[in-house]
């Protein structure tokens, strides 16, 4: 009995937290995508999966559903790539790799309804880039007002904003790669290259995992960046899945379609995220095998 | 050695759990239906107000300090949006059961007013700005400060003497011609932008003549006797060759409302379509250009000039939720009657109100002869009281104009607004 409460004492706590903070937000969610609640009323009624059906039918919200995807495949990648990139330029114990360590990481820290506006100054059809091109008689660049350009502007912003973390945690990946191994692959005559390639890449397997989910979720999520740099324009072009599930919920007092569009965000993020770190898994076994 | 938790038992206590605290959650929210409790005649009036570079919260506290001063023992609470609006904060701090008292900013609709205190028997709302037109089935839910004029071209008249413009174009082929003349004399002859401000402007240019052809337009779409998409053609095509002619930018979408406004202001621009909020931008801003403005133009051949489209300004809504109704309701009173309160909110925001003309400023006055000679006022886009269209009708609309920067047709743009019209009913 007594190990019983003490068990319970210890469980209990976080048991709670979870399930408040976690578990019950996910069944409301859940409970509301199966009714009409516009966010006022006070006995919202049942509709079934009539949201669900809904959302194969909204042209729009399938195809916020693409650029998520879109952004995600390629922010991922984006991300692990310039990540380790850095990581590897500023791996070093110097003062000047301490410096751009700071300066790489430094972008992540800002907020990005901060950096959206910040980076719409700057790319904007009146900002910097802009101006300084028409000042020397060139055209202006579209970069926010053509549907293709925003929606590689919104991506490229993002790398800008998140790489920094891929960076820190390449950083601590490289410092577990053997120095007994790079010193063995150095005196067999292995290019750094070749040492890069069969030495340092295969030790950082659990680090890229850990990379490409992380960033693979948190692309998926992508809102506070749409809503200041682009605002889901031009035309709707670069609305994702979390700024319609927003907009349907409030702008068009729709909070039980919107429900649903997070429920199905989940169960797709969640999905994605299983089938990478599972992907990865069977590839770092078969380089230990 | 502590055992196993994994049993049965557990797992069903841990069910009934989240099905209670899922319930507790689901039930906690303040959907009351009661009117509200008459409340003491001293205590705290909770009011959730939006929040602007123009209307700051120590405005907010500013602006009610002097209620606060004649009632001893009342504190008005100002509370900010802790969403990005108070649209969507509302509903948040509902379903909390911590609903505010008074709400600002939003007007009342079919999904609103459920929750809100009927106003209709105080014989004070009489006298209130578009009091009638924002009344729902014969209701008053929402009173406001004044009114915001949207139909208005705000422009450079220095540019219009360059290009040999005598006089403010009347109807939409004389506008035409005039951004053809402000092109050949080389200014931008429309400035627009994206966010918003796209699908807005051609809402507030198209306010007079949709109003003249159908004056009874909302209760059309309402019973499906005319589309907003196939009654807008004629707009929408008419914009869609401006687009072509080079009369707005191509790359406008890519600037925010406030580069669009530096853009006019900085004289690059012959004309700039706004509401009369822009006219304390223009004040401050002293630009170096000679700044006028007219009310939009009608289609040719109807009179001119057309119909207004106006807004309430800073409307006000007291909660049916309320523990406070009596203190609340006086406080709405006074922020709506008030001269003093009313004569700060009007020049606060660039609102307007018959009989406070004395402190406009020259281009005030202007807007304030505009809506005194427009035959009548109407309603716009969503719009308000019997007048209205679908929640979410703004941002669809301006989607899908701005559609036509990206290279789809006047009618597929017309189609698309009626699909969404069409998923909504």
């Amino acid at each position: 009995m007594r190990a019983r409460l003490t068990t319970l004492s210890m469980v209990g706590p976080a048991l709670v937290l979870f399930v408040v903070m976690l578990v019950v937000p996910v069944c409301l969610s859940l409970y509301l995508s199966l009714t009409d609640w516009d966010g006022y009323s006070a006995n919202p009624a049942f509709v079934g999966l009539k949201n669900y059906v809904s959302l194969t039918h909204s042209a729009e919200a399938i195809r916020a559903g693409w650029v998520t995807l879109l952004i995600a495949a390629v922010g991922t990648v984006l991300l692990s790539v310039f990540g380790l990139g850095f990581a590897l330029l500023v791996n070093g114990a110097s003062r000047l790799n301490a410096f751009f360590r700071i300066v790489l990481f430094y972008p992540h820290v800002l907020s990005a309804l901060v950096v959206g506006f910040l980076w719409s100054a700057v790319l904007g059809t009146s900002g910097v880039v802009n101006g300084w091109l028409t000042s020397k008689g060139a055209e202006v660049l579209p970069f926010l007002s053509d549907p293709k350009w925003a929606l590689a502007s919104l991506i490229a912003v993002l790398v800008w904003a998140g790489f920094g973390v891929n960076v820190v945690l390449y950083l601590a990946g490289l410092q577990t790669v053997s120095k007994d191994l790079l010193e063995a692959a150095h005196i067999d005559g292995a290019s750094k290259r070749q040492t890069f390639f069969n030495v340092t890449l295969p030790a950082l397997a659990p680090v890229v995992t850990v990379n490409l989910v992380l960033s693979l979720v948190t692309l998926l999520k992508t809102y506070d960046l749409v809503v200041s740099l682009t605002g889901g324009g031009p035309a709707g072009s670069t609305q994702t899945a979390a700024y319609l599930i927003l907009w349907d919920s409030f702008h068009n007092n729709a909070l039980g379609f919107g429900s649903a569009q997070s429920v199905v965000l989940m169960l797709i993020t969640a999905g994605l995220a299983l089938t990478v770190a599972r992907l990865r898994a069977r590839a770092d076994r078969g380089v230990q095998g | 050695m502590a055992r196993s938790v994994r049993k049965p038992g557990r797992k069903l206590g841990l069910l009934t759990s989240v099905v209670i605290l899922v319930g507790a959650a689901g039930c906690g929210g303040g959907f009351s239906d009661d009117k509200g409790a008459a409340g003491d005649s001293t205590g705290e009036v909770r009011m959730l107000v939006n929040i602007t570079p123009n209307l700051t919260k120590s405005y907010w506290e500013g602006l009610v300090k002097p209620f606060e001063d004649a009632n001893p023992g009342v504190d008005v609470k100002i509370e900010a949006p802790t969403g990005s609006g108070v649209k969507d904060t509302l509903p948040q701090l509902l379903a909390a059961g911590n609903a505010p008292d008074v709400v600002e900013t939003l007007m009342a609709d079919k999904v609103l007013a459920p929750q809100m205190l009927d106003l209709t028997d105080q014989a004070w709302t009489k006298d209130t700005p578009l009091v009638e037109q924002a009344s729902l089935d014969g209701k008053v839910y929402t009173v406001g400060v004044g009114q915001q004029a949207q139909s208005l071209v705000f422009y450079n008249k220095d540019a219009f003497i360059k290009a040999g413009i005598s006089a403010p174009p009347k109807d939409l082929d004389e506008l035409t011609a005039a951004m053809g003349k402000l092109k050949a004399a080389g200014y931008l002859p429309l400035q627009t932008a994206g966010d918003y401000v796209t699908g807005l402007q051609l809402l507030q240019l198209s306010d007079p003549s949709i109003a003249t052809k159908y004056p009874d337009w909302y209760q059309q779409i309402s019973s499906k006797q005319a589309k907003v998409g196939e009654t807008m053609l004629p707009l929408l095509e008419r914009y869609e060759s401006w687009i072509k002619n080079g009369y707005v930018d191509k790359n406008a979408l890519g600037l925010k409302d406030v580069g669009a406004q530096t853009n006019f202001l900085s004289g690059k621009a012959g004309m700039y379509i706004m509401g009369s909020w822009f006219v304390r931008t223009a004040d401050d801003a002293k630009p170096k250009f000679d700044l006028g403005v007219f009310a939009a133009p009608t289609e040719a051949g109807q009179p001119s000039p057309g119909p207004q489209g106006v807004t309430m300004a800073a409307p006000y809504m007291v909660l049916k939720s309320t523990k406070q109704r009596d203190l609340s309701v006086k406080l709405v009173q006074w922020l709506v009657t008030d001269k003093t309160a009313v004569q700060s909110q009007l020049a606060q925001d660039g609102n307007f109100r018959k009989g406070y003309t004395d402190k406009l400023s020259p281009l005030g006055k202007q807007v304030q002869d505009i809506l005194d000679q427009a035959p009548k006022q109407v309603a716009q886009g969503e719009g308000y009281g019997a007048n209205t269209l679908p929640q979410g009708f703004n941002g669809e609309w301006n989607k899908a104009v701005q559609s036509l920067y990206t290279g789809k047709s006047a009618k597929a743009v017309a189609t698309r607004i009626d699909s969404w019209m069409g998923s909504k009913s």
